[in-house]
């Protein structure tokens, strides 16, 4: 029967880890709002989002993905109109124009257009038979990637930018192209750094400055300050005397505090000194993870990274068992998101990556990024459950 | 299709890749929070700790001060101080625009202080709020109210010295500063307020303002009972030094005031942290200050981003009180000093006087008066104009004259010059001199011109007055000079004196040139002067001429009354110098005795007691013998012993290009007396020095009649009258 085939292949361990990292989610949103009186209603509406994201998550997996290949090309034009609409008439929040009003309420395109890339990209890539191999091909799926990627870089969203890159360019390379059109576009990427360091916003090179490594002297390490002295005309304060900019870089120092501060047991839940304090900036989002760190000390916090890494794992696993390229390309590009927002996120927290403002899959607060994660892994299941292969787990 | 893959391209790799990534990416990042949250633990949980806790102290009781006879003389008393909690008060909600809650709230809070009706409540806040926002501020605030700010009609002169944080040298400007004897009215205080509130908001909320000091317990408890109606005053009590004797006592027992800028560097390494603590500036407060002190309690307010409390936090250390003093001066023999001092000094119009007595048997000091005073209760909540108008008061009210004068002593210095003649063995009780008028010193280039010879009188020659022969002893009754003038400095080839070499080292031996080391701060001490001292200083070699002054307590010789009073109780015990100390002991809080008395013997004179009994004679005669010149400092039933002295000095008038004289062109006089009692046992030594006051024996002498008997009377009767045989 066909409905009993697909709930045997539904990946109940995969759905099973995820609720426990929203359930986390929930728990560490508790301690990261209770002292913040306009917050302290969050983990409900967490509670909430993950309702909806699990109504969209079964709603998905019932869902033929094969059905996504007749929307690739629509979905694909919506979107990169909206993204121009975005910058025609878009609303600024927190320096970037990413956010249109629809109706009355803001939505931010660039969330549901992670998954309309990957379809669109899985669906051409996928398309016709190792044509992919063939250059001209392959360079027009550079371009199919390039569109969005620049009218989401001049927002300016910076995160979404490289998630994006990097999602396409995961795609693009397992779906497979010749080893010599590999270095052909490595070359290519070499000659486009001028380009890309001219457009590079200020802020940005600021974001990417305070997490550089500073000497004793409190500067930059001559080598890459002399780099970027080469590449760029005007290097922003943040570059030139990071040590001197506290305000650009308390964010991130106050979350380092708050992990080491965590050791190796943690505080305990809402014990957290930094985040019961407030010292720890936009602790329900991007910096939640320095939460978990802070509380649950490093066991706690290794144990959700294991869980996170296992999520993208399982899903990988599900690309390898597809039953057609687009199947498998999709998941592919589904785990890439996740594991992407993981390592930029995580890497955020434990200063080992510059800021971006990309929220930690599942756990952070946030109606858009928790409904969307739990609708990717509704795609993945929908994968997982048409596979053709019978495995055991 | 999908499994006709020919492997030529990245497909199976980019995935095994990926793999890799996982994995990697979760060594990396467990192995970076191990650096964090293990290796470095330490160190963030001390960044977080910094982050949130606030040390706050709580200063202990400072020590209470007694006489010798558990008088308290110094105490702590309540004064109370009001304060805003800037994070009670209400914020300005954008719902009403027209008013301004906070400002409402203050301006109700201030009247409930009564500045709208008390002047002075309105003068000490807007003094208080002056000195926490500085001059401009000040002013930009008050004027940005439509309140008019009223200036001073003179120009103060103020030297910037840094100008955007460099130092610079500048001219000084000429500022007009605010009239702060000028009531502001209320509008512009509560704009002061909410200035001062928003400043300090800045740093914590949680921190209180304080906007008025110094109320009265009354009106601090009605304070209090208003506070359900202003949530954001905070009434909290300031222990204040109360002295109980007022000026009797200022000199000795100073007062506290801010920590002084040049030294706020090393009280803050000794653990001073809080900038605002008031330390001992003079006096034993100063002396004493560690004892008196304590150890402030530490307790850790725990504050978040806002500087809000959250909560405290211990181990706290409850605060361990300073120890308590126990003087050796006895206060009612203090009044008595300066009644008697006071009485004097007044009736001969001089500018200053001292008196101290001393236990001559430890050192133990009994009394120390130094007049004129001031009452140190005036700087117990702040030092402020009063402080600069006794600083500018010519008589130097300040200064503890006991300590920190310098004078010529005059005879009662002739002690030292005997002894030091008995000692030597230029001269035997026997040795005689003649005073048969004055004596001249050739001049050494012109030795047969007698013109030009140096001419040395004894002061009974103005008198018309010679005393004949004479031995030490007469000649410390008659205090005749020419006796000194042979045995400090020799005549001709008729008589060998001793020397400069000989007085100098003697009047070191007697503690003249070094401080006595009494622990009260401000003691002065000049050198003892010698051959060297005079080449250096004048370029001149010493002469007789200097020899003969020095030995009568003039020329070069400058001592402080308490030098004179240590050289009398050597005298007076039999040639022991002993340290002069005002504190007896110190108890702690529960009453144990932390650090108890132990006389410190500076000094044993190298003298046989037959000796020093010679000159203490000497002094006996010249209270008790008919020709005495001391004999009004008798004292019923008790033996003194004393010695006048009659010191002149030069006050240089620049004017004369001379000093002052009289009409019969003498020099002025301090007036000295040095005395003990009772002869045989001595209990007491005083000395009196009264500036400007004339002669020892008018002046000097009487007063310190006065204190003996006052002594020997009310403080320490005799039980039975004894004969006063000489």
């Amino acid at each position: 029967m066909l409905t009993r085939i697909y709930w045997r292949h539904f990946d109940w361990l995969l759905l099973g880890v995820v609720l426990l990292l929203c359930g986390v989610g929930v728990a560490v949103i508790y301690s990261a709002t209770r002292n913040s009186p306009d917050l302290v209603d969050y983990w409900q509406r967490q509670i909430n989002f993950i309702g909806i994201g699990l109504v969209a998550l079964f709603a998905v997996a019932l869902f033929d993905y094969r059905q996504l290949s007749l929307l690739a090309v629509p979905a694909f034009l919506a979107f990169i109109l909206s993204l121009i609409l975005v910058y025609l008439f878009g609303d600024a929040q927190g320096g970037s124009r990413s956010w249109i009003s629809v109706g009355g309420t803001l939505v931010q395109p660039t969330e549901a257009g992670k998954f309309l890339l990957i379809i669109f990209l899985a669906w051409y890539l996928s398309g016709r038979r190792e044509s992919i191999h063939r250059l001209p091909y392959l360079l027009a799926a550079l371009v199919l990637l390039l569109a969005p990627l620049v009218l989401v870089y001049i927002q300016p969203d910076f995160g979404m930018t490289i998630t994006y890159a990097f999602m396409g360019g995961t795609l693009i390379l397992s779906a497979g192209i010749r080893y010599q059109h590999l270095l052909l576009l490595l070359g290519g990427a070499l000659l486009a750094i001028p380009v890309l360091a001219a457009s590079l916003q200020g802020y940005m090179l600021a974001r990417v400055c305070i997490f550089l490594p500073t000497g004793e002297d409190g500067q930059i390490v001559a080598p890459l300050l002399n780099f970027l002295r080469a590449v760029f005309n005007a290097l922003p304060s943040e570059c030139l005397q990071p040590a001197a900019n506290t305000a650009a870089s308390y964010n991130v120092d106050q979350a380092l505090i708050a992990v080491g501060n965590g050791g190796l047991t943690g505080m305990g839940w809402t014990q957290g000194t930094q985040n019961q304090l407030l010292f720890l900036r936009v602790r329900h989002t991007d910096f939640i993870f320095s939460v978990i760190a802070e509380e649950l000390g490093m066991v706690g916090a290794a144990l959700i990274l294991l869980f996170l890494l296992f999520v993208v794992w399982r899903i990988l696993r599900i690309a390898a068992q597809a039953p057609d390229p687009f199947g498998r390309l999709l998941a592919v590009g589904i785990a890439a998101l996740i594991f992407f927002q993981i390592v930029i996120n995580v890497g955020m927290n434990l200063k080992l990556m510059p800021v971006t403002g990309l929220t930690l899959p599942f756990i952070s607060y946030g109606g858009s990024s928790l409904v969307s994660m739990l609708f990717a892994i509704g795609l993945a299941e929908s994968v997982s459950m048409r596979q053709r292969r019978i495995n055991a787990y | 299709m999908f499994e006709e893959r020919t492997g030529k391209d990245t497909a199976d790799i980019t995935m095994a890749i990926f793999r890799l990534g996982i994995v990697v990416t979760f060594v990396v990042m467990v192995a970076r929070m191990f650096d964090l949250q293990v290796l470095q633990a330490g160190r963030y949980a001390a960044l977080a700790n910094q982050n949130r806790l606030l040390r706050i102290e709580s200063p202990a009781p400072r020590g209470v001060i007694y006489d010798r006879n558990g008088t308290i003389l110094v105490r702590n008393r309540p004064s109370f101080e009001v304060a805003l909690v800037p994070e009670d008060l209400p914020t300005d909600t954008l719902e009403s625009e027209e008013v301004d809650e906070e400002a409402v709230e203050i301006e109700k809070i201030l009247r409930i202080l009564q500045a709208d009706r008390d002047s002075e409540v309105a003068l000490r806040m807007a003094e208080i709020l002056f000195n926490k926002l500085g001059y401009d501020d000040f002013i930009r605030t008050v004027e940005a109210v439509n309140v008019q700010v009223s200036y001073l009609d003179d120009p103060a002169f103020v030297t910037p010295v840094t100008d955007g944080g460099r130092m610079v040298m500048a001219a000084p400007l000429e500022v007009y500063l605010p009239d702060l004897d000028k009531v502001l009215p209320l509008e512009g205080l509560v704009a002061l307020v909410k200035r001062t509130v928003a400043i300090q908001s800045m740093g914590s909320a949680s921190d209180p303002v304080p906007i008025l000091d110094g109320v009265d317990r009354i009106r601090a408890f009605e304070i209090s009972e208003d506070s359900f109606r202003i949530p954001a005053v905070r009434v909290t009590q300031v222990p204040v030094r109360e002295y109980l004797y007022g000026d009797l006592l200022s000199h000795v027992l100073g007062f506290l005031g801010p920590i002084p800028a040049f030294a706020a560097e090393t009280y803050r390494q000794s653990g001073y942290n809080n900038p605002n603590e008031r330390v001992g500036l003079n006096g034993l407060e100063y002396t004493y200050q560690t004892e008196l002190r304590g150890t402030p309690g530490v307790r850790y307010s725990e504050r978040n981003i806002l500087g809000i409390d959250v909560r405290t936090i211990g181990p706290e250390v409850e605060p361990v009180p300073g120890w308590n003093l126990h003087l050796t001066i006895d206060w009612r023999l203090q009044s008595i000093m300066r009644a008697a001092l006071q009485a004097k000094m007044e009736e001969v119009g001089a500018p200053w006087a001292v008196t101290v007595a001393m236990n001559p048997q430890s050192g133990e000091i009994l009394g120390m008066v130094s007049l004129p005073s001031y009452d140190n209760n005036i700087f117990a909540e702040r030092i402020g104009e009063e402080y600069l108008l006794l600083e500018q008061d010519e008589r130097r009210p300040l200064i503890n004259y006991a300590i920190g004068g310098l004078y010529p002593p005059g005879s009662v210095f002739k002690m030292v010059t005997s002894l030091a003649g008995l000692a030597e063995g230029v001269i035997t009780p026997e040795t005689l001199v003649v005073d048969a008028g004055p004596i001249y010193l050739p001049n050494r280039y012109f030795p047969n011109d007698l013109t030009q010879a140096q001419k040395f009188v004894s002061w009974n020659h103005k008198n018309g007055v010679v005393h004949g022969r004479i031995n030490v002893e007469s000649a410390l009754a008659l205090s005749n000079d020419i006796f000194f003038y042979y045995l400090g400095g020799g005549y001709l080839e008729e008589f060998v004196g001793l020397g400069h070499v000989l007085l100098s080292k003697w009047t070191e031996l007697f503690g003249f040139g070094e401080k006595t080391g009494i622990d009260l701060p401000g003691e002065v001490t000049s050198l003892v002067p010698t051959d060297q001292w005079k080449r250096q200083l004048f370029a001149e070699p010493w002469t007789t001429g200097d020899s003969y002054n020095m030995a009568i307590g003039q020329g070069y010789v400058l001592a402080t009354p308490l030098q004179v009073l240590v050289e009398t109780a050597a005298l007076a015990n039999g040639g022991t110098l002993y340290v002069p100390k005002v504190v007896h002991h110190m108890t702690d809080a529960n009453g144990g005795v932390q650090r108890d008395f132990q006389p410190e013997v500076k000094r044993q004179l190298p003298v046989d007691p037959e000796d020093i009994e010679v000159v203490r004679r000497g002094m006996w005669d010249v209270v008790n013998a008919s020709y005495g010149t001391g004999q009004v400092a008798r004292v019923a039933g008790v033996e003194v012993a004393g010695k006048t002295g009659t010191a002149e000095f030069c006050e240089y008038l620049p004017e004369k290009s001379d000093c002052r004289r009289d009409e019969k062109e003498f020099l002025p006089f301090h007036s000295w007396f040095s005395a003990f009692a009772p002869y045989d046992n001595p209990e007491i030594a005083v000395v009196t020095f009264v500036y400007d006051g004339g002669e020892g024996s008018a002046v000097a002498a009487p007063i310190t009649q006065k204190i003996l008997e006052g002594y020997f009377t009310e403080i320490a009767p005799r039980p039975q009258p004894v004969a006063t045989e000489p």
